[in-house]
């Protein structure tokens, strides 16, 4: 009699149930009737899932199975329902208000792209190629994500970063502007048509060579209207350049003979050296980070432990905070394009707002990576996703909504050097492996 | 005549009695109010009163008993003034009874007895009493046994006396009032006179004595005792004995402990739950003498089964030996939570930041790293391996850039400190190669490439003058080589980057040289060390060159060429010096892993030593601008102290120990053998024999 009494009562506390009604944004052939379900209160969100799936497959018998993910007041389950419901203190009698989105993760992994040497630098803001630096001083065009089409050769050091160029008023494909910043001091513009299709790799060389940073580039990024650079270099300064291949301002100075080693000079062609038109001084060490969201602003991060925001008309600081940590990697987006994300010497990917007055305290903390975080990437069109890569040979894809990763992708052996979207569903990563590796099909 | 009265008034008391008892009682007082005064005369006056009011009444005694008892009293009084005739009898005033059965009733004044006289029966007397005319005036005086006639004189007083009046009838009770303050223009009863000035005005003498009271107190001659301050609150039930205790001095009384009230644990047969078990007792035989339980329970069929007890003899003797060799001294004992008696350092939090993990490592050698050294602005560093190799790696990203082939283990290396000339000094076996990095811009590597120019016959110079060093070009690197006689140990750089050191610890008079790079120029400016050489330094901002020998450190002044100072860490072989970027404090590691830190301003003694590792020290490290300093050592592991030295030189410079950095596996036998700090970031490198190159991060 009593053991009875026992097993009922245990079983009534495993099976809690708590009310769920299911909502989404998505389109109809994912949306489920707004009727409530009772749940056992120990799921997680795989279960979730699974029951989401279930019910739609009954609603429609050729549908494919995929992960979901679960919202409650703007916050992703990450554990058991029941804790959930514990720790964020909402009454499990009511009838829980569960908006299902799309799981963000990657679904698959394209072939690596395998180059000479590390890679340092990767830019994915074309959808047409893939844009990578290298440690042999190359940089490279990948069509298409697979197929090396041009190598931009010239720098006698390593890419350090790399950025393609949209300039608004010259649309089309054929000729396409790019910049790259090295350890030899300099940036390079190139130019380049990416139409044209070629069986081996064309191997091009830089229009204009901008040399005044006195010690190694450590970050380049355009400006949105696409007549501009940026570029922040260990000599602590910022400095802007112009991009336009202007013969006419009178600047064009063929280049003498570089290097020693240079021995592939034969086929000079004319190279311009272009000048700083402004220089943003401030930062104290080395400037790792720049970059220009808007017209008028560009942020900077840098190994003195702050980050700050420069307004391009005057050259002025307009903003400037300290993080305590030496930075690597800076970018600006999220919410209303106004979210600072920097990660830096530490395994912490911390976002600030800067339209927060008074509190320097980051708004998130990621910590989930072991190792210093060398790059950091917003989504362009979500707010609320961005990747961070680490040296500890991670990526990570992050939801502000959670503080736990959506998804880990650690094909890298190594290092992993610089990262960004591509397509904005896929994350293309370099590493110390020399590899270059995209995973796709993440739907955000 | 003062006798006889005295004596009738004896006699009177008597008579007055019996009138007493007669008369009825008759109020004396007639309204007349009794002031406080003198008893008698107030008695005299209110008898003058009554025999006046009430004159000529035949009643022979109305006195009451108050007047007839002052009566009495007066003339006791009389008895004792100088002008009464002591009486015959002198047995004083005892009860007459006593004598009653005598023959005499009492002794005279030479101490005879007095003899009674022949008492005469009553007829005789009554019969003589009636012939006599004068007998009613007689008076036996009991006293004197003898008859007293009193006189007409002595009568009339009695009467007057019992009529309340006064004795003598000369006195006029009523005599008209005499005022004596009376005088001519009298408005007031007495003096209409101003009051004198002196009644306002305060005293002048007695303002003398204040203020000399005054001063006397300032002064301190007068002390005043304070007040004694009586305990507001005491314990109403206190302990009396507590008391006690307190007041009492020497030897104070202790109250025995109270003995704790027996359990159930003690009964001859306990439950089974208060027994302990084998393991516990067995347990017991681990704990220390005084913790162990004074008692252990055991169980007992029957009262009848517990034994005697065991320690009652021998309980017995201790207590008597407590009794005879007791100490009569209160055992003091001091609680100190040794807690409290660390110093009190800053919290770990609060010397934020400082190298904590290791996020980066720089692998590549194939051999212990012997040295690091790190490029001033941080971007790169070099290490030399006894691989023969020197390897250039960026800070960054942990990617070797660069590897140059020496050909022999190096011992250490150094970066040139300014940023502009990014030159490597590599000691290696018998040579010191100076590396062109190949770091800088165009025209700074014009600038090296000339520098780094050797010409043929400088060499041949050096040859001829039997220098210990000879400058050569480098044949594989654009470098020189500067070929010593004797192993080279340690290559230091000044701060401006032309001068720097290098150290043959065997090389005797010879074993500290330095060389100019501009001029390619080798001095020995040091001949005389005792011990062998182990490092030299250059101060950071004097003219000043510390070299450490394996006894002492020895500060030299170059630009007057002497010793200006010697420093004695008192250990037994010091392994490596490192200077405060500030220039007044060196700290001094050593081979038996301690450490020692010296303020120049304060002496030559270490102000102090820090026992860190239980190995060998290998090398001990400054940050450039954090408070931090470092040490390592080949127990594979490396300290990180907090060092701050303030500009005010009356605060001695606070150290706070941070932190233990693991990480590196041993090899060998050795461990960790060379440690740098970055120099902007807190962030320390370590180079282990295990070939790896650490990066710690805060």
């Amino acid at each position: 009699m009593e053991r009875g009494m026992d097993a009922s009562g245990g079983s009534t506390e495993a099976s809690r149930q708590i009310r769920v009604r299911f909502t989404t944004k998505l389109p109809s052939p994912l949306r489920l009737p707004t009727t409530s379900l009772a749940v056992p209160s120990n799921l997680s969100r795989m279960g979730l899932s699974e029951i989401v799936n279930h019910l739609l497959k009954n609603m429609d018998s050729e549908y494919q199975f995929q992960p979901f993910d679960f919202l409650v007041d703007g916050e992703l389950i990450r554990m058991p329902l029941e804790q959930f419901l514990l720790a964020k203190g909402i009454s499990a009698e009511k009838v829980l208000e569960m908006e299902y989105i799309k799981a963000v993760a990657p679904r698959k992994e394209e072939d690596p792209c395998l180059h000479d040497d590390w890679v340092s630098a990767v830019d994915g803001s074309n959808t047409s190629f893939i844009l990578t630096g290298c440690y042999d001083g190359l940089a490279r065009i990948w069509k298409g994500g697979a197929v090396c089409t041009h190598i931009l050769e010239g720098h006698g050091g390593a890419i350090t970063s790399a950025s393609v160029i949209n300039r608004k008023g010259v649309e089309s494909e054929n000729s396409l502007y790019v910049a790259t910043g090295s350890k030899d001091r300099s940036l390079r513009l190139w130019k380049f048509d990416a139409a044209e299709h070629v069986e081996h790799p064309l191997r091009i060389r830089a229009y204009k060579i901008l040399q005044e940073h006195t010690s190694s580039v450590q970050s380049i990024s355009s400006a949105p209207s696409g007549d501009m650079v940026c570029s922040g270099s260990w000599d602590c300064s910022i400095k802007l350049w112009e991009v336009k291949a202007s013969e006419a301002e009178g600047d064009a100075v063929a280049i003498k003979k570089r290097k020693l080693r240079s021995d592939a000079a034969e086929h000079e062609e004319s190279q311009l050296e272009g000048t700083a038109t402004s220089t943003l001084v401030g930062h104290a060490q080395c400037v790792s980070s720049v970059v220009w969201p808007e017209l008028q602003t560009i942020y900077s991060a840098s190994w003195d432990h702050s980050i700050r925001q420069w307004d391009v008309q005057t050259g002025n600081e307009t903003w400037n905070m300290v993080c305590g940590k030496a930075l690597n990697c800076l970018d600006v987006g999220g919410e209303s394009s106004a979210l600072v994300v920097a990660g830096g010497s530490d395994p912490v990917l911390r976002i600030w707002d800067p339209r927060k007055p008074g509190t320097l305290a980051p708004v998130f903390q990621f910590s989930s990576h072991s190792s210093w975080i060398t790059a950091c990437k917003w989504h362009t069109r979500s707010w609320f996703h961005l990747l961070s890569a680490s040296y500890d040979g991670k990526l990570m894809l992050w939801d502000l909504r959670t503080a736990w990763p959506l998804a880990t992708i650690d094909s890298h052996k190594d290092k992993v050097l610089c990262a960004d979207w591509w397509k904005s569903d896929s994350v293309i990563s370099g590493g110390a492996d020399s590899k270059l590796f995209i995973c796709s099909g993440i739907q955000i | 005549m003062p006798a006889t009265m005295a004596k009738s008034r004896a006699a009177f008391k008597k008579k007055a009695d019996h009138v007493e008892q007669e008369g009825p009682e008759e109020p004396s007082e007639n309204g007349f109010v009794r002031e406080s005064g003198d008893q008698e005369e107030e008695s005299e006056r209110s008898d003058v009163v009554g025999s006046s009011e009430d004159e000529g009444s035949s009643g022979e005694g109305e006195i009451d008993g108050e007047d007839d008892e002052e009566i009495h009293q007066s003339a006791e009084e009389s008895d004792s003034s100088e002008d009464e005739v002591a009486p015959r009898n002198t047995i004083g005033e005892v009860p007459l009874e006593w004598y009653k059965d005598e023959e005499h009733i009492g002794y005279d004044i030479t101490g005879k007895k007095i003899r009674k006289q022949a008492r005469k029966d009553k007829i005789d007397s009554f019969l003589a009493g009636v012939d006599d005319s004068k007998n009613w005036r007689k008076i036996y005086d009991e006293y004197n046994d003898e008859e007293v006639e009193l006189t007409k004189e002595e009568i009339r007083i009695i009467r007057r006396l019992l009529k309340g009046r006064t004795p003598h009838a000369e006195v006029d009770p009523y005599a008209p009032y005499v005022d004596w303050f009376d005088w001519e223009d009298k408005g007031h009863p007495l003096s209409n006179a101003p009051e004198p000035k002196r009644r306002f005005i305060p005293s002048k003498w007695e303002q003398k004595k204040v203020v000399q009271y005054v001063r006397a107190i300032r002064k301190g001659l007068i002390k005043f005792d304070k007040p004694k301050e009586e305990p507001r609150f005491y314990l109403l039930w206190g302990d009396d004995s507590s008391v006690a205790e307190n007041k009492r001095h020497g030897l104070s009384y202790i109250p025995a402990p109270k003995p704790k009230l027996a359990g159930h644990e003690e009964s001859y047969n306990p439950s089974i739950e208060y027994i302990p078990t084998q393991e516990e007792i067995n347990s017991y035989q681990l704990m220390y003498e005084e913790d162990r339980p004074k008692f252990i329970p055991r169980r007992y069929e029957s009262l009848r089964n517990v034994p005697a007890y065991e320690n009652a003899l021998k309980e017995g003797f201790d207590r008597c030996l407590d009794l005879y060799l007791c100490p009569r001294t209160r055992k003091k004992r001091i609680n100190i939570d040794p807690e409290s008696l660390k110093p009190k350092l800053p919290s770990k939090k609060d010397l934020k930041p400082y190298p904590l993990r290791c996020y980066l490592e720089y692998r590549g050698h194939s051999g212990p790293v012997n040295s690091i050294s790190i490029e001033v602005s941080g971007q790169w560093i070099a290490s030399g391996s006894t691989d023969g190799t020197v390897r250039l790696w960026e800070v960054e990203t942990g990617r070797c850039l660069r590897v140059w082939d020496v050909g022999e283990a190096v011992q250490h290396l150094a970066w040139n400190p300014l940023p502009e000339l990014p030159i490597l000094a590599v000691s290696a076996g018998h040579k010191v190669h100076l590396l062109n990095t190949g770091l800088g811009d165009a025209e700074e590597k014009m600038r090296i490439k000339e520098l780094l120019h050797v010409e043929e016959v400088l060499t041949d110079d050096a040859g001829n003058s039997v220098s210990a060093v000879s400058w050569i070009k480098h044949e594989k690197h654009d470098g020189i080589t500067l070929e010593h006689l004797k192993t080279v140990s340690t290559v230091e750089w000044h701060r401006k980057g032309d001068y720097f050191t290098t150290i043959m610890p065997s090389g005797d008079s010879r074993a500290v040289s330095i060389h100019q790079l501009s001029k390619k120029h080798t001095a020995n400016p040091i001949k005389k060390l005792r011990a062998p050489a182990v490092s030299a330094v250059f101060h950071p901002t004097r003219p000043f060159f510390f070299v450490s020998t394996k006894k002492n450190v020895r500060v030299y002044d170059l630009s007057k060429n002497k010793l200006i100072k010697k420093l004695e860490p008192g250990l037994r072989e010091v392994s490596s010096i490192a200077i405060h970027p500030g220039g007044d404090n060196v700290i001094v590691g050593s081979k038996e892993g301690k450490m020692c830190w010296f303020d120049m301003d304060l002496s030559s003694q270490p102000y102090k030593r820090l026992p860190a590792h239980p190995k060998d020290m290998t090398n001990v490290a400054f940050h450039r601008s954090y408070p931090l300093f470092a040490s390592c050592s080949d127990d594979c592991t490396a300290y990180v102290f907090h060092g701050m030295v303030y500009s005010d030189l009356n605060q001695n410079p606070l150290i706070v120990p941070l932190e233990i950095l693991r990480g590196h596996t041993s090899s060998n036998g050795r461990g960790v053998l060379d440690c740098k700090f970055h120099p902007r970031q807190p962030w320390l490198f370590t180079a282990g024999a295990d070939s790896v190159i650490k990066l710690y991060c805060h």
